[in-house]
């Protein structure tokens, strides 16, 4: 089965990953723009590191044959820096329109001051005015409030819930979000989002429609196969096929595809992934690199 | 001198030749936009959102068009260009002028926040930019890159870099380009700009793999040619004897165009690929594309 990570910060993630994605069936990521854990100081650095997720990373990904997307945006968090917040949303017109940006994001609340709403709202102009979807960031502190108010806040803005996917939900938060109308993204993060066994739980009692896996990977204790994992977990637990491809494909394609710039003929028309094959005239490998042969337990690295 | 003018009727001639006229329509108000204008925004929008309406289809040219652009601009070779960076390019040359230079902070914004296939238009644009003196650092800071289809875009089918990078520049890029495995046949003005020092960095190389127990692509074996002597020949002879098929045939090819006289004497002692040079069948661009298939 081929399945969609719709969220991954694969810029902090290692070779070894993406090989281990691949092998798991993962065809195409979606890297939301967000901080770094370090807050960046210039916006120079804002710069930087949007212009590694339409340049470096999305050719990085491909050498290991996944098709990479990106969202842009100011994160909540560093939103609280006004002065440099406001240069950063002097940046983004530059980026929001580049191939492969498929949405707005992540946007939304931290610790829900007055300085993220005003970001908040600024971006969610922006998005209607490029006619991207917008990824919302639901807080970690105040989930329930925080989710509500991102979708009040969003509809006070006059966007359509179906252009919104409302990310790191749980238990508490589901039902409202998807009887408001908008896509419910599950994060899959252990100890501080959800589990895949409660995962499992949630498909079972609310269908496959408009329900999203992630695993939000990044720089922090997460696992990278979080979504193919949860899916094989489904179907241990006996969810039915077209249920699984659904949260762990199809809607991601459905939801970001709205964007214009994602879709499935990216990755089915895509030679296939041989590491010796050329890309378009191109070996995919670095200069002088070999194709990886396997993994073994010997102590021989290859010269 | 080309005139700007002149480039650009000949970009949007041949690109209308390829594209659908929906899209040349959509470009041509974004011209007229961009040219309109106050400040840049309007030009880095429609930079980027150029991918909506043209695909990287490669330009679709006759004989007679791939002549016209080497004639606008020698060593021009718009065959390998895409009609989604034709499109760029004829945005980015609304935005330049021939007269004075002020734009030149305009493409470096470009620059800095292109993306992968926006990196390859711009660069691959380098010929035909006015005071391209200007842009040599620029092109050093490019084959920087380790993004092949970027590093491509200004090194390969680009006669740029042999007209106006500095010989450390120069030697950067082959030296790059080797060790990137990219087809050195496609590199415009490579056999006029072989240097000694880029031979002796060779020599060093090609020792340094051999130690590794590793090989050398065999395209290599031209940039030393006009610089053999005795430690190339001793080169040459252990190819002569011990390499592969092809290794052998560069090698021949490489003893072939050289003047020093041991070349002459490996050739009567190795005479294998004589013949094949004499009938015309083996020449750079064959070993190139035969050490590409062997890949």
């Amino acid at each position: 089965m081929m399945y969609i990570d719709p969220h991954i910060h694969v810029t902090s993630r290692t070779t070894d990953d993406y090989e281990a994605m691949q092998k798991a069936g993962i065809v195409a990521v979606i890297e939301p723009a967000f901080w770094l854990g370090q807050p960046r100081t210039k916006v120079g650095s804002f710069q930087d590191y949007f212009s590694s997720l339409v340049g470096w990373e999305r050719f990085r990904a491909k050498q290991f044959g996944i098709v990479h997307y990106c969202t842009i945006g100011l994160n909540s968090k560093e939103a609280n820096n006004e002065a440099l917040a406001e240069e950063v949303m002097e940046l983004l017109p530059l980026y929001v329109g580049k191939e492969g940006v498929v949405a707005i994001g992540e946007i939304g609340y931290d610790d829900q001051t007055a300085a993220e709403d005003r970001f908040y709202r600024l971006q969610l102009e922006l998005a209607k005015d490029v006619d991207l979807p917008v990824m919302i960031h639901t807080p970690h502190r105040d989930k329930k409030k925080g989710t509500v108010r991102s979708m009040d806040v969003s509809e006070e803005h006059g966007l359509d819930p179906k252009m919104v996917i409302v990310d790191h939900n749980n238990e508490e938060t589901v039902r409202e979000v998807l009887d408001r109308g908008y896509w419910a993204a599950f994060t899959i993060y252990p100890h501080t989002k959800m589990g895949s066994e409660r995962m499992v739980d949630i498909v079972k009692q609310y269908g496959p429609e408009r329900i999203i896996v992630d695993s939000a990977a990044d720089w922090g204790i997460s696992d990278p196969l979080a979504v193919p994992k949860t899916a094989a977990l489904m179907k241990e637990r006996g969810i039915p096929e077209e249920h699984i491809q659904l949260t762990c494909y199809g809607n991601a394609l459905k939801a970001y595809g709205q964007s214009g710039q994602m879709e499935e003929k990216d990755w089915l028309e895509k030679e296939p992934i041989d590491q010796t094959k050329k890309h378009g005239g191109n070996t995919v490998l670095r200069g002088g690199q070999k194709p990886r042969v396997d993994n073994d337990s010997s102590n021989i690295i290859e010269n | 001198m080309m005139l700007l003018a002149t480039i650009r009727q000949f970009l949007i001639k041949v690109l209308s030749q390829s594209a659908p006229r929906e899209s040349m329509n959509w470009l041509d108000e974004q011209v007229v936009k961009v040219t309109g204008a106050k400040g840049n925004m309007k030009l880095f929008l429609a930079f980027s959102q150029a991918s909506r309406y043209f695909s990287k289809e490669t330009l679709a040219l006759d004989e007679s068009d791939q002549a016209t652009a080497r004639e606008i601009r020698s060593g021009f070779q718009p065959s390998f260009w895409t009609t989604l960076q034709t499109a760029r390019t004829i945005l980015v040359l609304e935005a330049v002028s021939e007269k004075n230079d002020d734009w030149i902070p305009t493409l470096d914004k470009l620059f800095e926040s292109a993306d992968m296939h926006e990196l390859e238009a711009l660069y691959a644009a380098l010929p035909l930019y006015p005071f391209p003196e200007k842009l040599k650092k620029r092109a050093s800071e490019g084959l920087r890159t380790n993004i092949t289809s970027v590093f491509d875009a200004i090194a390969l089918n680009n006669p740029y870099p042999a007209e106006f990078l500095d010989e450390p520049a120069w030697n950067q890029l082959v030296l790059k380009a080797i060790f990137m495995q990219r087809p050195l046949y496609r590199i415009t003005g490579a056999d006029a700009r072989a240097n000694v020092n880029l031979a002796k960095t060779l020599v060093d190389y090609v020792h340094e793999r051999w130690s590794a127990g590793r090989n050398v692509m065999p395209e290599l074996w031209r940039f030393l040619s006009p610089f053999a002597d005795m430690e190339i020949l001793g080169m040459f002879e252990k190819v002569l004897k011990e390499g592969s098929k092809l290794e052998k045939e560069a090698v021949t090819l490489a003893c072939f165009h050289s003047e020093h006289a041991g070349c002459k004497e490996l050739l009567d002692r190795y005479p294998d690929y004589l013949a094949a040079i004499r009938e015309g069948s083996l020449y750079w661009a064959a070993v190139g594309e035969s050490y590409d298939l062997e890949r």
